[in-house]
């Protein structure tokens, strides 16, 4: 590919991302502002956000990649980040809102008054940021290794400096106008190519390659064994369960107004996802017949940054290929600093005082790291590698806000016992399974834990809580109210100061 | 025994009144949302009834889609026949997990929104009852 091509999109796209977040700096003026936006964004833009901060490098790259690789299995992880929005909606978005936390940790602190369980969450909730930016930052290396030729860290550091600029210029408020237009942005570089090559492939616009004739585009399903069964169960287990405790999309929900609102948001972000989910498919499919060295020699994650190129030639498919680059890049760059927004929120206001300045220092903190790990490590698929990162969200922080939000019963020490356990637990298979070779018979259990490890980490937090009564927190019912009653229009008086 | 007007003071005793029409009045009864704000039993029984329907809700809702997804993976990997289905020469289990699914994801969804806001309305105008 040409290399001006790579550098065009990129430049593009960074650029775009300041000046948006510049725009967004002269609104943001308060430190409310820096956090939550004030908690004054429309649902709208709210939902574009998520959107825009939830599609990451596995959902732009990964899922056709792994449709080259795995064909139709590979449908099923669309289908779980989705439906992860589905479980959000259904049992946490409209209570986490009203808990008025700001973050993970502060949650468990005001539920379970247990300075323990705040330190324990925020340990987690740093890790699981740090572990998602990885695989964003590989897919960075990967999209400039490919387009341009330079080195992988030039991709991954471009990533890290532009996040760093626009979360310390201007916060939550510039980082919510950034996403949103970074949703639209995936959506048009995913939507834009593959219709010119539907077109192109249906013979109506010009000449191109075609289809050879008798090519099965569409590989039937695999013929059913127990392996695959466990692993598609298992997958559907974290990614349901996953997306319950991510830290970049709950710490979202505190920029809605109030509950209802939250409820609202999620179900305009199903929609958004669902129009989506639809495009990385037709990339898969299509890779899988005209791009199949791209699998063979290890990087089907390339399949949609090459597909528009190598099917429209001239200055059309150049266009279009740039165009994918920068959807890619901004893909990479939301996810990233959604992310670090969240977690310069837990670091700041667990070790530099919740200031702005705090948050600053913060911020760069969270991005630094993790780009550390990404340049020692090599990149997996990274469909898989952000399904990990799912799985060890459910072993830890979902039996926390599950059983937080609808169980009474819940103490401090149960869900620092179910966090360790499940976090251990998954930690060390994800570990283990990544040495076992192919032919393993525990490869399976070990690569894709969520199926034991979510339902072990629930029952040890169940058990240890039943064992301790005694250590439930005072004020549970005073907060259960505060998580599910509606708030109160703000036109109603306080009944106490009426007068009959 | 009761003092009305008409019984006249024992003796020794002079009867200290005040005219009833003056007094302040005392609110008769407790409403609903202030027994919420006091936790008294009443207002701990209505929110654990509120949390307990929302809880049901949200668990049948996910039972159904749960059991959608299921049909959806037998059908592909379980019916040989519905492989050789084809819509402009996309075969079913292709259109039913790269589009299908989606549609319902939305309905149960949107079915959720309405009755969750349902429950907190029937909730809100029960306290709000004086």
């Amino acid at each position: 590919m040409n290399p001006g091509i790579g550098y065009t999109a990129l430049i593009l796209v960074s650029a775009a991302t300041i000046f948006i977040g510049f725009y967004g700096l002269r609104v943001s003026r308060t430190t409310s502002d820096f956090y939550v936006a004030s908690r004054t964004v429309k649902p709208w833009w709210n939902a574009s956000a998520i959107g825009g901060e939830y599609l990451s490098a596995a959902s732009f790259l990964g899922i056709a990649g792994l449709i080259v690789i795995s064909g139709l299995d590979a449908l099923w992880f669309p289908i779980g980040y989705t439906a992860g929005y589905l479980m959000l909606l259904f049992f946490v978005a409209a209570p986490l809102r009203r808990s008025g936390a700001y973050t993970i940790p502060d949650f468990a602190e005001a539920r379970l008054e247990s300075a323990t369980a705040r330190y324990v969450t925020s340990v987690l909730v740093v890790l699981v940021g740090w572990f998602y930016i990885v695989p964003q930052l590989h897919g960075a290396a990967l999209t400039i290794r490919t387009t341009t030729g330079l080195p992988s860290w030039v991709g991954a550091g471009a990533v890290v400096v532009v996040v760093c600029f626009t979360v310390v210029t201007g916060g939550m408020r510039s980082i919510t106008f950034v996403q949103a237009f970074q949703y639209w942005l995936k959506l048009t570089a995913l939507a834009v190519p593959a219709i010119f090559i539907l077109l192109m492939l249906s013979g109506t616009t010009g000449s191109g390659p075609a289809i050879p004739a008798g090519t099965e585009l569409f590989p039937p399903p695999d013929p059913l064994t127990g392996d695959s069964t466990y692993r598609t169960l298992s997958l559907m287990v974290a990614l349901l369960f996953g997306t319950l405790g991510l830290p970049h999309v709950l710490v979202r929900f505190y920029t809605n107004p109030d509950g209802a609102a939250a409820r609202r948001t999620t179900l305009i972000v199903l929609g958004l996802l669902t129009v989506f989910y639809l495009f990385p498919t037709i990339y898969g499919v299509l890779g899988r017949v005209f791009l199949p060295e791209l699998a063979a020699n290890g990087y089907p994650d390339a399949t949609v940054l090459l597909l528009p190129g190598a099917l429209i030639g001239g200055l059309g498919g150049e266009i279009l290929s740039a165009l994918v680059v920068a959807g890619a890049f901004a893909a990479f760059l939301s996810t990233t600093s959604g992310l670090v927004v969240s977690l310069a929120g837990v670091i700041s206001q667990d070790v530099l005082g919740g200031s702005v300045r705090g948050f600053r220092i913060a911020a760069v903190i969270a991005a630094v790291v993790p780009f550390g790990v990404a340049m020692m490590t090599d990149s997996l698929a990274l469909a898989g590698s952000v399904g990990l990162v799912f799985a060890f969200t459910a072993s830890t922080i979902c039996p926390l806000l599950l059983l937080g939000i609808w169980w009474r019963g819940l103490t401090d020490a149960g869900a620092v016992a179910g966090m360790l356990t499940g976090g251990i637990l998954c930690g060390a298979a994800i570990l283990f399974g990544a040495q076992l070779g192919a032919d393993s018979p525990w490869r399976d259990l070990l690569t894709q834990p969520a199926a034991w490890t979510v339902p072990a980490a629930f029952l040890v937090t169940i058990t240890v809580s039943k064992a301790t009564p005694y250590r439930r927190s005072s004020s549970v019912s005073r907060f259960m109210t505060k998580l599910h009653v509606p708030e109160r229009p703000l036109d109603v008086e306080n009944p106490r100061t009426q007068s009959g | 025994m009761s003092f009305g007007p008409s019984d006249p003071p024992a003796e020794g005793r002079v009867r200290v009144a005040a005219p009833r029409v003056q007094a302040r009045q005392v609110p008769q009864r407790t409403s609903v949302s202030q027994e919420v704000a006091e936790q008294s039993a009443v207002g701990e029984v209505m929110v654990r009834s509120l949390i307990r329907s929302q809880l049901r809700l949200a668990l049948v809702v996910t039972a159904g889609f749960m059991a959608a997804l299921l049909i959806s993976w037998a059908l592909v990997h379980w019916v040989p026949t519905f492989a050789d289905w084809r819509i402009l020469g996309v075969p079913a289990p292709w259109l039913l997990l790269g589009i299908g699914v989606y549609p319902a994801l939305g309905a149960c969804a949107w079915l959720y929104v309405r009755a969750a806001t349902k429950n907190e309305n029937q909730y809100r105008d029960l306290v709000d009852e004086k």
